[in-house]
């Protein structure tokens, strides 16, 4: 498993964080609810945005405010579509240089490397890390702020931004795979037509997956000279790397079973002011582990179609029945059959 | 509620106030006050709320209609009845001089009056709304759910379609009937180059274009983004087809200009047909019309 190598805790935002340029996607977000025949007054509402603000260009947001602002826009902008024609209005949109940056890449490989570091830039709620198997690429994505009850939201959003963009790169659909931890929705109607029709719900992880022919297929405007351009500019801004839920993430990944006293240690904080931070965020420690051994269970025995001892031995564990318990309490399925599964 | 309807109704307005200040001089002009031991608190609370809801009512059918024919003979008929009530309520609180006495003899005439206007304006109302219906042919079958309009196309949701095919395969004759699926071709990439304004009005052009070429017993819903769903009563996959190649060729000669430019976008459909078969479910249904247009547009 390829895992993102950024242990610095000090510079992950959190939900309250102001650094959202507002120009971005609350602005589109608005202009999406008002062309639909919301009140404006309303869709702001208990958001602490000021509309004035977002024409300045200057102004700065948080996460917890634009959660708010999608909370709102939910619930006032008739039918289901609102995230899906969000999500395709979003690129290239007024993002800058990571817009450009990623309109000039060669291929997804180059797209992924790029958005394995400036994710922050273009979506601060999301937080990825890739591996493949013998067919395909897998794209594993994780809350990376704590986004509670508009995840579903965000999620539908951005995937239909990144299928829109991947079609805008290349030139035309790439048949991406799609597995969600979400119930088959009602409105299957938008999924289908804005992310295609291989999907698969109700799973234990939410994950991006397509063969690996797609990963090198060359895009139309790839440039090398104007992607590095960017790349620069994009250097020189001064950002926030990684939401504070996505860091304890990774701080965790090598070491599942570190106690919560150590790992507030990595954050500089004492315990009682770490378990504080994280409920702001609506996770607790013990989620963040089990969600962790869930999607190492997942590599390992899926994928990589490891065996029980091996798994078992590779996640620490002292004996292959509590191994099982785990693997079952946490996938709802048995090592076996992930394993053909 | 949106009131914004009310703004265009002063003539209306001015009427209803000038029944009120009638009522009121009338009976306090001619009456003499009553004491308080005097009041019946019940009849003022039933007597009360009769005047109050026929002001509720009145303030619904403006706020609701635009001005015209039948909604000025409705609000006259309820504002005769206001008055009535309202001179019935202040009865409660004045007594009357027997110069006066004539007054509550003929206080409820007026009800009665606008009783009749508002039985004449009724029918006109039902008149309207088969006009309406009429107009609606093609946008909805015999079935009203307003909660599933689509805002941007003013079509129904997909919602509304799965209920309509759900009982045209439940209808037991089993007439065969067909589905049609079209999707307009780099819509993406107009949306880019016009923006998502014009984009919006494409669609709203290109729904009001294809109802144009329909049947009256066809029914077109919006199915997500830029996909539209038909549903085709009595109709076999070739007959579909050639429906399918006529909005296309409709759409192909929309000249459709985008604000700010004078030279016009022209747009392709791509469709799909499908025919219900026995025992067939909705969802499936919609999946394979689904699958075929996608298939379809992979291939080109």
């Amino acid at each position: 498993m390829k895992a993102s190598t950024r242990p610095v805790a000090s510079v992950a935002y959190s939900a309250d964080d102001k650094f959202i340029p507002a120009h971005q996607l609350a602005a589109s977000l608005i202009d999406l609810a008002m062309s639909r025949g919301v009140d404006k007054n309303r869709l702001l509402r208990g958001t602490r945005i000021f509309y004035q603000d977002i024409r300045t260009g200057s102004s700065q947001l948080s996460a917890e405010q634009l959660l708010r602002l999608m909370a709102n826009a939910k619930a006032q902008v008739g039918g289901y579509d609102c995230a899906f024609q969000l999500g395709r209005r979003l690129f290239p949109g007024n993002y800058g240089a990571i817009s450009n940056a990623l309109l000039h890449c060669r291929n997804m490989q180059d797209v992924l490397r790029l958005l394995n570091v400036f994710m922050a830039h273009i979506c601060p709620f999301m937080q990825g890390y890739t591996y493949r198997d013998a067919n395909q690429y897998h794209l594993v994505i994780n809350d990376a702020l704590g986004c509670g009850t508009q995840w579903q939201f965000i999620v539908e959003t951005y995937f239909s931004a990144f299928v829109a963009a991947a079609k805008l790169l290349l030139g035309r659909r790439l048949p991406f795979h799609f597995d969600f931890p979400f119930v088959r929705p009602r409105y299957i109607q938008e999924y289908e037509t804005n992310l295609g029709f291989r999907l698969n719900f109700s799973q234990p992880v939410l994950r991006i997956r397509f063969d690996l022919e797609w990963l090198k297929m060359p895009f139309n405007q790839q440039s090398q000279s104007l992607k590095w351009h960017a790349v620069q500019q994009l250097k020189q801004q001064a950002y926030p790397s990684q939401g504070f839920v996505a860091a304890v993430r990774d701080s965790l990944r090598h070491k599942r079973n570190q106690s919560l006293q150590d790992t507030a240690q990595q954050f500089a904080m004492s315990p009682a002011t770490f378990k504080r931070k994280l409920q702001q965020h609506g996770v607790r420690f013990q989620q963040l582990q089990d969600e962790l051994g869930l999607q190492q269970a997942i590599y390992l025995l899926q994928v990589k179609k490891l065996n029980n001892e091996d798994s078992a031995h590779v996640m620490e564990f002292s004996d292959i029945p509590n191994f099982r318990r785990a693997v079952k309490r946490w996938t709802g399925f048995t090592p076996t059959q992930l394993r053909i599964g | 509620m949106n009131f914004s309807l009310l703004a265009r109704h002063q003539r209306l307005i001015s009427l209803v106030a000038a029944c009120l200040s009638l009522s009121v001089s009338l009976s306090f002009g001619l009456g003499e006050v009553k004491t308080w031991t005097e009041i019946a608190w019940l009849d003022v609370l039933g007597e009360g709320s009769v005047a109050l809801l026929s002001v509720v009512w009145i303030v619904a059918i403006l706020a609701s209609r635009p001005p015209g024919k039948v909604t000025s003979a409705l609000v006259i008929g309820l504002s005769c009845f206001l008055f009535s009530a309202l001179l019935d309520w202040f009865d409660e609180f004045v007594h009357f001089e027997a110069a006066a006495e004539g007054l509550s003899i003929i206080e409820s005439m007026p009800a009665a009056f606008g009783m009749l206007i508002m039985s004449y304006a009724l029918y006109q109302w039902h008149q309207e709304q088969l006009a309406l219906n009429r107009q609606l042919h093609r946008r909805e079958t015999g079935w009203r759910e307003h909660q599933q309009i689509d805002f941007i196309t003013q079509l129904y949701r997909i919602d509304y379609m799965r209920g309509q095919i759900d009982m045209q395969l439940r209808t037991k004759d089993g007439s065969a009937f067909s589905v049609l699926m079209l999707d307009i071709d780099n819509f993406d990439a107009f949306n880019r180059s016009f923006g998502t304004d014009e984009g919006d009005r494409l669609l709203r052009e290109i729904s009001e274009l294809m109802l144009m070429n329909l049947r009256n017993t066809d029914l077109a819903c919006r199915y997500a983004g830029d996909r539209f769903i038909l549903l085709l009563p009595d109709t076999d996959l070739h007959q579909a087809e050639e429906l399918a190649l006529q909005i296309k060729t409709a759409i192909a000669h929309l000249a459709f200009k985008p604000a700010a430019q004078a030279t016009a976008v022209y747009h392709s459909l791509s469709f799909a047909a499908e025919m219900a078969r026995p025992n067939d479910g909705v969802e499936a249904l919609i999946k394979r019309v689904n699958q075929r247009l996608d298939n379809s547009r992979y291939a080109s």
